[in-house]
């Protein structure tokens, strides 16, 4: 097994060329030194990488403003925040690594040499392991939050994108690319318990909050497969957008992300019918909800922009300017208290 | 030799391609976005790149023929003068923003080194009754695998559609203008 390289420095400044960037630097400066609204609880945030920019933004999501900007290289796309909200872990598939962030102090904690394609991440209820998918070595290894040590991995089928794990944290499912499938692996023991078959090119995964159904994004057939996933079958088939890339839940509704129709198509967890279909900016990818399902945030990935959806009146209500290419592919909203 | 090496990378490309799916690209999508400004009005330079069945001024297109005109769901076949082909289709088509969205159905890496493309043409006013025209790209290197040949590469991706942007803008420009 390979083994992880010694914790690497953290990269407190964003890259300085382009201007903007700058711009977004001095921003973050200026208001992580303004102190909070006094008694006022500290609203959660968004972490959402750029790929092309490099750099992982935190979004305050009560003051819509990103407030920090961290450096990541390597090309960042998956992102998994820890459900107390203490890491954010980053996937680099062009530097073949996985960064564990110190969320609250906005400092990179270490650099994980993974290998391969690392791409969907996700991380146990616990906060350890963080799982990530290798989308060239067909496999999902899990490293330890703290020490960034690999701890095991697992065969899964062919280019694993998106992975999700239960609130239990019994299960952990992946979504085989070019298998057409999902796998089911057992988190104790590292194992796969068996497969599903799912539309064609299956991406993102999301599972409920019960740990009950798993909501699977199928680029290539322009749908969601729903999974029950005690019972181990498809108890529904939903005819989405052009190019489904993953799912967000909330409020009894399902939104995803349509990359090549520019739209979030929400429907109704319950009866599958479809409600609407919202306009955002191009390229729509990683998508979550807030923990209260009042809003659903969209990092569109050639817009340069989170959308902000407000998920009883199906609008967007906010479109936040982030660095070039946001992609947050993933959970990303992260807990503050 | 370096042929060789180039002849093997487009054939382990194929054979990775065929065992996954034509869908199968690289981790990491590229952008690509060129400008230039034209004198002349907004509405004239609009007429031009929005019309998708006329890809001529395009220096390396010597041939479109296509169905549907400029709707979404529109075909165009482009001949090269290389007598190389690229099958495109119209994905958005917004005149109120003078803008249109368009892909790569079929294009050999050989001819374009890139999978998954998608381009937009954006027409904005400029100072002085002129126009800016943005040609932006999205699109995946030619090589779907880890550690690409440098052939097929991220950077080989990103200089091939930089350099069909500002060839075709500037011809854009060049035939426009002299028409004025």
């Amino acid at each position: 097994m390979r083994r992880p390289r010694p914790e690497a420095p953290a990269l407190p400044s964003p890259r300085p060329p382009a201007p903007r960037r700058a711009a977004a630097a001095l921003l973050a400066v200026l208001l992580a030194g303004a102190p909070p609204a006094a008694g006022a609880a500290r609203a959660d945030e968004a972490f959402v990488t750029s790929q092309p920019a490099e750099t992982l933004s935190v979004v305050d999501l009560a003051s819509r403003r990103v407030v920090a900007t961290l450096a990541i290289a390597g090309k960042p796309a998956g992102i998994a925040v820890s459900p107390d909200g203490r890491r954010a872990f980053v996937t680099s598939p062009d530097g073949k690594a996985l960064t564990i962030v110190d969320a609250a102090a906005r400092r990179v904690e270490r650099r994980v040499e993974v290998g391969g394609g690392p791409l969907g991440v996700a991380v146990h209820p616990s906060g350890s392991p963080a799982y990530v998918a290798d989308w060239y070595r067909h496999r999902v290894v899990a490293v330890d939050a703290a020490s960034g040590r690999i701890t095991g991995e697992v065969e899964t089928g062919d280019s694993p994108s998106g992975l999700a794990v239960t609130p239990d944290g019994a299960l952990l499912v992946s979504a085989d690319r070019d298998s057409d499938q999902i796998s089911l692996i057992d988190t104790a023991s590292l194992t796969r318990l068996g497969t599903i078959a799912t539309g064609k090119r299956p991406f993102g995964v999301t599972i409920d909050a019960g740990g009950r159904r798993a909501y699977v994004a199928n680029v290539a057939s322009n749908d969601i497969t729903v999974v029950d996933l005690a019972a181990r079958t498809v108890v529904a088939t939903v005819a989405v957008g052009e190019r489904p890339y993953a799912v967000a839940l909330a409020g009894g509704l399902g939104f995803t992300t349509d990359q090549y129709a520019g739209t979030v198509t929400v429907f109704d967890l319950a009866t599958f019918a479809k409600k609407a279909a919202i306009p955002v900016g191009d390229y729509p990818e990683g998508i979550d909800a807030s923990r209260d399902g009042s809003e659903v945030y969209v990092a569109s990935w050639e817009a340069n922009t989170l959308s902000v959806i407000d998920t009883a009146t199906l609008k967007v209500v906010k479109e936040i300017d982030m660095a070039d290419g946001p992609r947050a592919f993933g959970l990303f909203v992260r807990r503050t208290d | 030799m370096k042929m060789s090496l180039i002849s093997a990378a487009l054939a382990a490309a194929a054979v990775f391609g065929a065992a996954s799916g034509a869908d199968a690209h690289g981790p990491t999508r590229q952008k690509v976005s060129e400008t230039i400004e034209i004198n002349a009005a907004p509405e004239k330079v609009w007429a031009v790149v929005s019309n998708f069945q006329d890809g001529s001024w395009i220096p390396v297109v010597a041939k479109t023929e296509g169905t549907g005109g400029n709707a979404p769901g529109a075909k165009r076949t482009l001949t090269l003068k290389n007598d190389a082909t690229v099958e495109e289709e119209v994905a958005k088509f917004e005149p109120e923003k003078m803008t249109l969205m368009y892909r790569i159905d079929k294009v050999d890496v050989k001819v374009l080194p890139v999978t998954n493309y998608s381009s937009w043409l954006i027409v904005t006013p400029a100072d002085g009754g002129k126009s800016k025209v943005e040609w932006r790209g999205a699109f995946y290197r030619g090589y779907p695998n880890n550690d690409p040949p440098p052939e097929l590469s991220d950077e080989a991706a990103v200089a091939a559609v930089t350099g069909l942007y500002k060839a075709g803008l500037e011809n854009l420009k060049k035939q426009i203008e002299a028409g004025n």
